[in-house]
């Protein structure tokens, strides 16, 4: 966390959560809820192939790792990669394809193995190359490889703090990791006490907090 | 059969669009209302973050714009302003905070005098004008809030319906910041009910207001108050899903609109007056497709001009226990002690300090957007992620300084589902603005360290960087493109927002505002299409408009 002498470079960080909304890159399409809550519930793959499925959860596995808590890979990110892809966020389904197959081909010319058989030393720097934009090679014609990245990243995210409905947020493992405890419009909202912490709160999953 | 004509036509049904059509329809006046968005049952109104707070899929999800970078010549198409498209408009989705402008914010040009590159102006009306409508529209929108605590505010005859909300944990913290560096801080007045009031209830105090509609509609909206009120006299004509793309005009006069149904079939109404608050961004867009080559009632050729937004300068402050940001509304406390404009700090205007969840109350925009060096992927995700429950926001509702190269204009290229061309937004920054918004930043920074955060950043997260970096959303507030005035080379409307050109066409939304404040504007544009309508019916009585 940046300290406040450092307001230029958290500024440009900050910036670029909410740069992918408006830049075009992240692109949403209004798909009727029914569609895709109905391929939820079927978590085996709907769009992403057998040997992409491994890669993308691979990815989801670095950019939100395990440590003594759950991380993508419990909370089934790419089960909500997959489904996003195929419903709302089907518009991001080619840019997608095209940076997985971009990333196989990188990874059998430097390492001669598949991005999920790599090392997670190997594997954070070949997502830092795509981060920065210097993973070579990468070829020309569609999605930068920093444009991929942030694809994933933001989707992972999606997927790991998302309501469980959407085939992510396995258990509520990201709500018990950001110590929230669960959308309150349906049941009841919060007393007084409860805003103050001078009364403890039920989580959806069961823990007073 | 003889078609029907309307008294009066109104185009949007938000904040503005649905005071005009509440006042005139309980007047009498038969009113056909087309809204270019569905009609949203209440069932649509739930708490999913993904699909309202981050894909905004309920209530914008056919609402296209470009955004133009003068300095490079590029276009980027998306959706900015984050507009609502949708019966009751944007105030659906909003945060309820409902301020009175200060008197000084009503005639900005004279009190600073005039300002380089900045298209400073007076309101053709004054705080004394607007003061019996801002009443109204408090007492019609069961404003909760605590009158005379907000020592700033211009003189007020009564005071507000419902008692204040109870704070958070967060909104504590930053009221003990504020007292100790001397501030004094308040609760901030509330469009949401503590109370049952005018039949809605009491709000459950869950968590999701602006981005979300209400499930209970304890939150004021004219979807619940308005709309519904306007309904029961029967000379309402609501059509949801009608795309208005034309304005027809005869003998100077407009005689009704043209618009496109959900299946892009063209329809047309007629009317004997046009009132449009189709916002910011939507009313100087049709008015530019209108009429010949320069628009609709443009002979000042300031139609689009003079787009403002607000700047939200920041501190998101992380604390060592849970601070409840996710319980209650968007913000709770407030402290205007910094808004009295002083030329010494380097810059002039100002605005009122908000407890602000915008990102820091919802698990996934905390994790998007607030994300610090390093904490983007990986172990540092993690560890921000961890900080969630820990971190409160708050900002500076900042006045932006008008520019007339600020503007909405048709996209020469780009074009929505219809073939409609897209608004096109051009926005940079005042340097006033960037020194403001960089001041306030170490003033909040002070607060917050004041009020005990371990860590402190100022992530200008809107408004600010829409021209520094890249265009980001966050331009919510708009105002401006279609201000009044009493000249009419230098306004588009006269002081009852009545086109100086064309005599039955009139606006009723945030465009009319000539600046913009230095608070949230919703309550100033009820309060304005209050007083817009109160104007057009005593004058129809007097001189059958």
């Amino acid at each position: 966390m940046s300290e406040h002498n450092s307001t230029e470079v958290t500024r440009r960080a900050a910036l670029r959560g909410t740069a992918v909304f408006a830049g075009g890159l992240y692109t949403a399409l209004n798909m009727p809820r029914p569609l895709a809550l109905a391929a939820m519930e079927n978590s085996s793959a709907v769009l992403l192939t057998a040997t992409q499925w491994p890669t993308v959860e691979a990815i989801t596995a670095r950019i939100i790792p395990t440590d003594h808590q759950g991380g993508a890979k419990e909370a089934n990110c790419v089960n909500f990669i997959d489904k996003a892809l195929a419903n709302e966020d089907s518009a991001s389904a080619p840019d997608f394809r095209f940076g997985l197959s971009a990333l196989d081909l990188l990874c059998s010319e430097v390492h001669g193995r598949p991005f999920a058989e790599l090392s997670p030393e190997q594997q954070d720097s070949t997502l830092a190359s795509l981060e920065s934009g210097s993973a070579k090679p990468w070829p020309a014609g569609g999605v930068t490889a920093a444009s991929f990245f942030e694809l994933v990243r933001v989707m992972t995210i999606m997927g790991f703090m998302a309501d469980p409905d959407y085939g992510g947020n396995k258990e509520m493992i990201g709500w018990q990791v950001a110590r929230y405890p669960g959308p309150r419009h349906h049941q009841g909202g919060y007393t007084p006490a409860q805003m103050l912490g001078e009364e403890p709160i039920t989580t959806l999953w069961g823990e007073e907090m | 059969m003889k078609k029907k004509i309307f008294d009066v036509c109104v185009i949007g049904t938000g904040a503005g669009g649905g005071v005009v059509i509440d006042q005139l329809t309980a007047a009498g006046f038969s009113v056909v209302a087309l809204e270019r968005g569905p009609y949203l049952p209440t069932s649509e109104f739930d708490d999913d973050e993904l699909r309202n707070g981050v894909r905004d899929l309920v209530f914008s999800a056919n609402q296209q714009e470009s955004f133009y970078d003068a300095s490079t010549g590029e276009t980027t198409q998306g959706s900015f302003s984050r507009i609502s498209h949708c019966v009751g408009g944007t105030i659906t989705h909003w945060d309820g905070m409902s301020w009175r402008f200060r008197p000084d914010e009503f005639r900005v040009l004279s009190t600073e005098g005039a300002v380089a590159g900045a298209s400073l102006a007076d309101w053709p009306i004054s705080y004394e004008d607007m003061a019996p409508f801002y009443e109204k529209a408090e007492w019609d929108f069961g404003i909760s809030g605590s009158a005379g605590a907000h020592i700033t505010e211009g003189p007020r005859q009564k005071g507000y319906p419902n008692p204040p909300h109870p704070y958070r944990t967060a909104s504590t913290r930053i009221a003990n910041g504020a007292r100790a560096m001397g501030y004094k801080p308040f609760p901030i007045p509330l469009a949401i009910n503590s109370k049952a009031h005018g039949g809605r209830p009491e709000c459950m105090r869950g968590g999701s207001c602006r981005a979300y509609g209400c499930p209970i509609h304890a939150k004021a909206t004219t979807y619940a108050i308005s709309l519904p009120r306007a309904a029961s006299t029967g000379k309402l004509d609501l059509r949801a899903d009608a795309m208005v793309f034309e304005l027809p005009q005869k003998n100077g006069r407009v005689t009704g609109a043209r618009y496109l149904d959900a299946r892009g079939d063209a329809h047309e109404v007629l009317a004997k007056h046009v009132i449009c608050a189709a916002g910011t961004i939507g009313t100087p867009h049709l008015m530019l497709q209108s009429g010949s080559s320069e628009g609709l009632g443009n002979s000042s050729g300031l139609v689009g001009k003079n787009l403002q937004f607000h700047h939200f300068p920041s501190a998101v402050a992380v604390f060592d226990e849970d601070m409840r940001g996710y319980t209650g509304f968007e913000g709770h406390v407030a402290f205007d002690d910094l808004h009295p404009s002083d030329a010494r700090r380097g810059f002039i205007r100002g605005g009122v300090v908000i407890e602000a969840n915008i990102f820091s109350h919802q698990p996934i925009m905390h994790s998007l957007a607030l994300a610090g060096e390093g904490q983007t992927w990986g172990a540092g995700l993690k560890e921000h992620m961890r900080n969630f429950s820990r971190t409160v926001h708050f900002a500076g509702i900042c006045e932006e300084l008008p520019m007339e190269s600020n503007r909405v204009e048709l996209d020469p290229t780009l074009k929505d589902r219809f073939g409609l061309p897209l608004p096109r937004i051009t926005k940079t920054n005042h340097p006033n603005d960037i020194a403001m918004s960089i001041w306030y930043e170490k003033q909040l920074a002070e607060v917050a360290r004041a009020a005990g955060a371990s860590k402190v950043m100022s992530p200008s997260i809107v408004g600010l960087d829409i021209k520094l970096d890249t265009p980001v959303t966050g331009a919510e507030h708009n105002h401006g493109t279609c201000r009044m005035g009493n000249d009419p080379e230098k306004s588009v409307l006269d002081k009852w927002c009545r086109s100086h050109e064309v005599p039955n066409f009139w606006v009723a939304d945030g465009s009319v505002m000539p600046t913009n404040g230095g608070y949230n504007p919703t309550l100033t544009i009820l309060a304005n299409a209050y007083r817009v309508s109160d104007y057009f019916i005593r004058e129809s009585a007097r001189q059958s408009l």
